[in-house]
């Protein structure tokens, strides 16, 4: 797959949004939409939070064009926006995230018809509940790590947190998600892998 | 089972789309919450550059002008506290004079009365004629 003209029309595109064309723009948005929702939706619990933050989130975007250099950077810029501003907003209020049942992921909507897609969705169900629990630093760590596919390095940049940090976040996460689904026995110990040092 | 728990946690956290017209909603929205997106909001949004050196410059020139008016007051303050200070010892010298006169005055008179020969006794006059 040539990646060069997909990144030569994305260039392009926030150029001429930087020019201030609101098609260019509206071209960022749709392009970064789903991981700016999917970073508050995971964060934050519920849809209207991850809605209203996504737009929050774009609207920076739209005062700070001119500071965004080149599209990696636009991507960069966008999760470190997203994840910091969530973390602000369940500091600020803790008690109003709405992880629980009746706002389960989608994904956990409709159930799986194979033992595959069974095992996903217990999974997810053990990783919703693991999310309501964690701290907001450590719920950012694990939604840049797993969900934005970030090294430990750029999660570090973007939460301004020192590596050793994110990465005792991800290893006590990673542990308390084992034991959450021990707990609902969806995996035995002995098929767990073993844990790295 | 035995598939590696952090992917597994990859495929739960695979991102999600926004609802239906997310980005239209945005759009909309910028002219409430923010500027407009026009070329003329953009020149809002981007300032000219003269506007962006004036910003710049703003708070070296607040910075340098406030030296200034503090080397200028400073320098009135001084002028005035030495005026003060040269009229204070002009008083205090015109009272030295005054005091030096008084005293001298006192002793030419203390002097005279020193020096003045007494006068002579009239009834040893008259006997001697």
């Amino acid at each position: 797959m040539n990646l060069q003209p997909a990144n030569a029309d994305t260039d392009s595109m926030l150029r001429r949004a930087c020019e201030g064309d609101a098609t260019a723009f509206a071209g960022l948005v749709r392009l970064h939409q789903s991981s700016v929702y999917s970073i508050g939706y995971r964060m934050l619990g519920g849809r209207d939070a991850a809605q209203d933050l996504a737009q929050d989130v774009f609207f920076q975007l739209y005062r700070k064009l001119d500071s965004i250099e080149s599209i990696d950077h636009l991507g960069f810029w966008l999760r470190r926006v997203a994840a910091n501003l969530a973390i602000d907003r369940l500091r600020r209020a803790p008690f109003t995230t709405t992880y629980s049942l009746d706002t389960i992921a989608p994904e956990l909507a409709d159930p799986p018809s194979n033992d595959e897609s069974g095992e996903d969705l217990l999974m997810a169900r053990a990783l919703w509940k693991l999310m309501g629990e964690l701290a907001p630093a450590a719920r950012a760590v694990m939604v840049l790590r797993y969900q934005e596919d970030r090294d430990v390095a750029e999660i570090a940049t973007a939460l301004d947190m020192p590596v050793n940090t994110v990465k005792s976040h991800i290893k006590r996460s990673l542990t308390a998600l084992r034991g959450k689904m021990i707990g609902a026995q969806l995996i035995t110990a002995e098929d767990l892998p073993e844990e790295r040092p | 089972m035995s598939e590696d728990i952090e992917n597994q946690l990859r495929r739960a956290m695979r991102p999600l789309d926004p609802p239906e017209g997310f980005a239209e909603r945005v759009l909309r929205a910028l002219p409430e919450r923010g500027p407009r997106a026009t070329l003329a909001s953009v020149a809002v949004l981007h300032p000219a550059p003269r506007a962006k050196l004036w910003r710049r410059l703003a708070g070296p020139t607040a910075l340098a002008a406030s030296f200034v008016i503090a080397i200028v007051m400073g320098h009135y303050v001084a002028e005035y506290q030495a005026d003060k200070e040269r009229r204070a010892g002009l008083e205090a010298s015109r009272e030295l004079m005054d005091a030096l006169r008084v005293t001298s005055k006192k002793l030419d008179q203390a002097y005279e009365a020193v020096n003045r020969p007494p006068p002579s006794p009239p009834a040893a006059e008259e006997n001697r004629s």
